[in-house]
């Protein structure tokens, strides 16, 4: 028998775990050339990772952070549904955030991998479907139950042993608004997983297959170490935060205002430990702003990893996380119960506690957290009949805003920050695609929080319908109320604005979150936010000011206003 | 008596290779880099060559030359002030980028650089629409001020990247006209020239790149082509990225086609070998001292990519978003690894043994060079397993010291791993080859390719040392190490065609697109191409066009190349584009799906005036001369510590077998032939390796 401890081999260690983290790598290459909505082939929503049999997740691909702490929830919902039913060449499938999803359009796919019959793990692709249903285009309805968010799918089997449920295909193909489409995607997230799984097999028939299971539980095992020794260099302390957000979509007086809600967060460092607290904060919201607690960690996982690994060494994996506990009580909207919605909690949320712990972690690592970053995916669906083609179609986009400033240096400027990280769709391509123009997409100056050293700024976008093309659209964005927030003397970054001007040549702001009419014509203009500064404006460096003003980031006025110059 | 020469600009030296084209013999000259004008080293070291094999200039019939003046300026930003004017509304695309950023984790990554900074940055307004009809017409009342604008900025080059002047490039000519005309001495780049292809950030960054390299890459070529004119030396051409040369005033007006000229020029070579040995599928693998690199060959042919990264983070997976700059033009398809002899083994602090990134480069060097190296890299664990000489290398002139490399591995290494010094530098010759192997399945695995078919062709001074391990490890049955291992890019420089490649969107599905209309946006390309080839004077019987197609289905967004069949197109030649299309999709991804329409994105042309074909050939020593130099212990995973005989490759005589564990050494190079393989000289001075049967 081998000896499957890793220190017997370090240099088949070091190879299984570079191989482990190149097949999530491969998945994401496949997932990208084949699939066919724009937001996964060109903007990259989605994660792929490989999973223990456990459903512990031994590698995240370099995709998106705001899944770290939910994908391992999705494959041990498929661990407990099927326990010991599972089979090669079996496909599971399954979305709902109460069964280990994080918000009903990411759709799992989920593969086991095995050699000589013996079970190795499991690949997971979690990719965000443009539509899975609902009253509304995109699925990003403000309603009050998860009910009213679109298809519910709990774990299932899609595929059995190589022969794929054509029925159950049907439910899904039929529920959602371009089912042409979404079959492209689920061939290109079958096709990455089954890639993914070949890869296991020929790694475990190269290393045995009890060697490469001994290896994927060291490989958590070896972030974990890194983990506990970094966070035990660093300094203990205790620090708090609380913010709010703009609101859940849903009007809470007589005169549709929506009211804001707060959340509330104590992290405290002892050791090798870490505890989030989110005792105080308030309980669930009408609309969807409620968060799964995997959402939660997501966005908790994903500013730690910014902070205790600023220099991103540490391979990310479930290991990471075994020395932090969140506490977040039952029912509020850290911590959702069915059937609270949640559709805009997954980003929303987690981009806002992401923010949030470098709030609280200034305390006592000041060196080592950056401000507020946009805080929000900035989501817009528009949807309807393309007159060009007579065709059903269905745009999503996130836009970008700025990327917090850090105690040594300023933010970046419309750039994904934290739990994000999702690319634009090209102008071209979006207008082939879809009837209507972009007019204008620029940096927005003066909306980077001033500081000794500057917040990122927002970006300023505009959309025109095409004649004959009355849309609907949503929007679901954070940071109009509650602006960036700057740290240690630096200030907040602009707020995000948003703006329809109809045919009638009148113009409103629209609310945060929730679905508008966009007849023919109509321009959408939605400013970004900014990030915040980071120390006080006084002792911002001349050469910085000059630059700033010679490219027009900060304009002379506000230069005059928050600088003194 | 002809000669042709190739000169190829390394980290510390010039390399010049000669080949004679009656005979195929082969020389070769180094000269230092002069990295504040290359122009320097490239005279010194073509001067010591022609001197050295006494060669007239009216005996040289080709200079070829791989440049690396454009990847500089781009690594070390020391580019042209450049101006770039876009549509009203989009001053900020190249700033923009597709808005995902290099590192997930990384709180201190900075901001992707930029070629052009803001305030360089202009807008005119106008629109061209979806459907290529003009939304906007052109604001020509503007063009005075937008112009005075520019003059106070003391612009170098300029760039105009319009929307949608890939279906409509009326707006661009005019604006561009104008500027050309209110700029005379300076050159202006227009998208729709540089790049008529849809994907405005990725078109504006090309004509970007061109801006900024432009100036640059001018005056250092017409420098080079003067001073080599007036030594009396032919016309001289350039390497491009896409493995073809290209006469000097081509590279001006497309700077971005001179992208990664080097190890084009390596591949070039590689390819050579494969149709000189008929061994038409080839893996090829140059290792050098920081990076390592890898690239396929089938049918005697590499592959190219359409899309590549210059400058800012190095990364081994180009499909990843990094912190460089996109230029959509064909570059060799290569997987790059930053792994090579001075890469640096280290221990983490979770117990885990690394090898890299770091590297400790060509100073201070690995440790066993005594030359102020501190960290044990690849090369002294190479020594410390008796792979290379204990006492000096490059024939004496370079004293080793043994002990202390051993003494820093003990301490950095098996110390900290609780194992013996050799499992040790065992363990970090198995990472660094691992690396490796990844690059050349990337290239392989990854496109569809079983490694197994192939022969490997390994080459740069640390090629042929790990090449036996690679093949091992990728099951590979044969390798291949072909002369002047050391100076091969040069080599590959003077074997190849000249060659342009011409693109313009086309966008139509198989099913609708008119074939008539497909055939006139062709002839469009190769008339381009055939006035490149008259300017070049090539002769009608050399030349040759090659048409193909990028291809998706029609909601993908990546393209697969595919091949157009010869002839005027008809709709049953759209068939066999379609048929071929699914046919290339199934063997990269597993999958086809012929029920779906395939979407013709773009359509190229690749106009090439031929060059005879080169034979290579190094003289080997007569037959019967012995070359073994002595005995050494090595320590061979499969036998551990072991005897291996060590020859000098010099005077192995044609048939001369080496049989593992056995070590080749030469001036500029060491083969590694381990136990379970052979080593055989062949009439051309090529060794080959073979698995014992």
């Amino acid at each position: 028998m081998n000896d499957t401890r890793p220190a017997a081999d370090p240099a088949a260690f070091e190879i299984v775990k570079n191989s482990l983290f190149k097949i999530a790598e491969e998945m994401r290459i496949v997932l990208c050339k084949t699939a066919y909505s724009p937001i996964l082939k060109s903007a990259g929503d989605f994660s792929c990772g490989v999973f223990d049999a456990k459903g512990d997740m031994v590698a995240q691909g370099p995709d998106l952070p705001i899944h770290l702490g939910s994908m391992p929830d999705a494959v041990r919902a498929v661990v407990k549904a099927f326990g010991a039913d599972v089979h090669e060449g079996d496909v599971y499938i399954h979305n709902d955030p109460y069964f280990g999803g994080s918000h009903l359009p990411d759709v799992n796919v989920v593969r086991p991998a095995f050699n000589d019959g013996k079970l190795i793990g499991y690949a997971c692709l979690r990719a965000h479907w443009p539509d899975i249903g609902s009253a509304t285009p995109g699925s990003y309805g403000a309603v009050t139950e998860i009910f009213g968010e679109g298809l519910r799918l709990p774990p299932l089997r899609l595929v059995s042993k190589g022969v794929l449920n054509t029925e159950l295909e049907k439910v899904i193909l039929w529920n959602v608004r371009t089912p042409d489409e979404r079959q492209g995607d689920l061939g290109a997230q079958l096709a990455a997983t089954l890639r993914a799984t070949e890869r296991l097999k020929s790694l475990a028939q190269r290393y045995g297959t009890e060697r490469l299971i001994a290896y994927m539980d060291e490989v958590m095992s070896y972030s974990e170490r890194l983990m506990r020794a970094t966070l035990a260099d660093l300094p203990d302390g205790e620090g708090y935060f609380e913010d709010f957000c703009d609101g859940d979509g849903i009007a809470d007086d007589a005169d549709g205002n929506d009211a804001v809600f707060w959340v509330r967060m104590k992290v405290k460092k002892t050791g090798d430990r870490l505890l989030v607290d989110f005792a105080g904060t308030d309980p669930r919201v009408a609309g969807p702003m409620n968060a799964v607690l995997s959402v939660t960690c997501s966005g908790i996982y994903c500013g730690l990893k910014m902070c205790v690994d600023p220099n991103s060494l540490i391979p990310p994996n479930s290991g990471c996380w075994r020395m932090i506990e969140v506490v977040a009580p039952k029912g509020s909207v850290v911590n959702a119960e069915f059937p609270a919605p949640v559709v805009y909690s997954n980003h929303e949320m987690s981009h806002r506690v992401a923010d949030m712990v470098m709030g609280a972690l200034v305390h006592f690592w000041p060196t080592q957290v950056m401000a507020c970053s946009q805080g929000t995916s900035a989501v817009l669906t528009l949807g309807g009949v393309d007159p060009r083609s007579g065709r059903r179609y269905v745009s999503y986009e996130t836009i970008k805003g700025g990327f917090g400033a850090r105690p040594n240096k300023d933010g970046i400027n419309v750039i994904a920050s934290t739990i994000s990280n999702t690319m634009n769709t090209p102008v071209e391509v979006l207008e082939m695609a879809f009837p209507f123009r972009v007019e204008r997409y620029e940096i927005n100056p003066d909306s980077g929080g001033p500081g000794k050293y500057r917040g990122g700024c927002g970006a300023r976008r505009t959309w025109r319908m095409l004649e004959g093309a009355d849309a609907v659209g949503t929007l679901c964005m954070e940071r109009m109320r509650s602006a960036p927030f700057g740290l240690l003397g630096g200030k907040s970054g602009a707020a995000a604005v948003v703006t329809l001007t109809t045919p009638d040549g009148k113009t409103r702001h629209l609310p945060s979150k929730g679905a508008f009419q966009a007849p023919a014509g109509s321009v959408v203009d939605m400013i970004t936010p900014g990030s915040g500064g980071f120390g006080p404006t006084a002792e911002r460096d001349r050469v910085a000011i000059e630059a700033d003003l010679k490219g027009g980031y900060v304009t002379a006025e506000a230069m005059k206003r928050e600088y003194g110059v | 008596m002809a000669w042709r020469i190739g000169v190829d600009i390394g980290g510390t030296f010039t390399d010049v290779a000669l080949v004679d084209d009656t005979t195929g013999r082969i020389g070769v000259a180094k000269a230092l880099t002069t990295p504040r004008d290359f122009a320097g080293g490239v005279l010194a070291a073509l001067d010591s060559a022609m001197r050295r094999y006494a060669v007239a200039a009216s005996d040289v019939g080709l200079l070829a030359h791989a440049t690396t003046v454009v990847t500089n300026a781009l690594l070390e930003e020391k580019g042209a002030r450049a101006v770039m004017v876009t549509t009203r509304g989009f001053r900020d695309v190249l700033e923009l980028r597709r808005s995902s950023r290099p590192d997930l984790y990384d709180l201190f990554q900075d901001a992707p650089a930029t070629l052009v900074p803001r305030h360089r940055r202009f807008e005119i307004t106008e629109r061209i629409g979806a459907d290529g009809k003009a939304v906007t017409p052109l604001a020509e009342g503007e063009i005075d001020s937008l112009i005075a604008a520019i003059r106070e900025t003391a612009p170098e080059a300029i760039a105009v990247s319009l929307l949608f002047s890939f279906l409509n490039a009326d707006h661009e000519r005019r604006l561009g006209a104008h500027l050309r005309r209110a700029f005379p001495d300076i050159p202006v780049y227009l998208s729709s020239e540089v790049l008529p292809e849809i994907r405005e950030f990725e078109r504006a960054s090309t004509t970007a790149v061109c801006a900024y390299v432009g100036p640059i890459l001018a005056s250092y070529l017409k420098r080079l082509e003067d001073a080599t004119q007036g030594l009396g030396l032919p016309r001289l051409y350039v390497m491009g990225s896409n493995g073809g040369v290209f006469e000097a005033s081509e590279g001006i007006a497309m700077p971005a086609i001179a992208v990664e000229s080097g190890p084009a020029a390596g591949v070039v070579g590689a390819a050579l070998v494969a149709r000189q040995t008929g061994r038409l599928d080839l893996l090829s693998f140059d290792m050098g001292g920081t990076t390592a690199k890898a690239s396929l060959i089938r049918n005697g042919e590499y592959e190219t990519t359409p899309e590549y990264e210059v400058g800012g983070g190095a990364s081994a997976n180009r499909f990843m978003n990094g912190t460089g700059h996109p230029i959509r033009v064909p570059v060799i398809d290569l997987a790059e690894v930053s792994a090579g002899g001075g890469s640096i083994a280290w221990v983490d602090r979770a117990g885990s043994l690394r090898v890299g990134p770091r590297s400790a480069g060509a100073e201070p060097g690995p440790v066993c060079y005594a030359r102020g190296g501190t960290e044990p890299t690849v090369t002294d664990c190479n020594l410390l397993l008796g792979y290379l000489d204990r006492n000096s290398l490059l024939s004496g002139d370079m004293q080793i010291d043994f002990a202390a490399a051993e003494r820093v591995i003990a301490e950095k290494l098996a110390r900290p791993l609780g194992v013996d010094v050799k499992t040790a530098a065992a363990a970090v010759i198995d990472i660094v080859n691992h690396a490796m192997a990844e690059a050349l399945k990337i290239v392989s695995v990854e496109r569809g390719h079983d490694p197994r078919e192939f022969s490997l062709v390994a080459f740069g001074g640390a090629g042929p040392m790990h090449a036996a391990a690679l093949a091992a490890e990728l099951q590979i049955k044969e390798i291949v190490c072909p002369p002047i291992p050391g100076a091969f890019s040069a080599l590959g420089l003077v074997g190849t065609d000249l060659k342009r490649d011409y693109v313009r969107t086309f966008y139509a599905t198989t099913a609708t697109a008119n074939p008539a209309a497909l055939e006139q946006g062709f002839s469009a390309l190769q008339s381009e191409g055939a006035a490149m080839l008259d300017r070049a004077g090539v002769a009608a019987e050399r030349r040759r066009f090659v048409r193909t197609v990028d291809a998706r289905y029609a909601r993908q967004s990546y393209e697969l190349s595919v091949a157009v069949p010869d002839g005027r197109l008809d709709a049953s030649a759209i068939m066999v584009i379609a048929d071929a299309f699914h046919e290339r999709h199934r063997q990269t991804y597993g999958h086809d799906n012929r029920t779906e329409p395939v979407q013709i994105v773009n359509i190229r042309v690749a106009a090439i005036g031929t060059i005879p074909p080169l034979r290579i050939r190094q003289e080997v020593a007569a037959p019967g001369t012995n070359p073994l130099k002595g005995e050494r212990r090595a320590w061979f995973r499969a036998s551990g510590e072991t005897t291996a005989r060590i020859f000098d490759r010099a005077r192995m005589a044609a048939g001369f077998e080496a049989v593992g564990p056995a070590v080749i050494e030469s001036l500029e190079s060491t083969i590694l032939v381990p136990p379970g393989w052979t080593a055989r000289m062949d009439t051309d001075g090529f060794v080959l390796l073979a698995r014992n049967p």
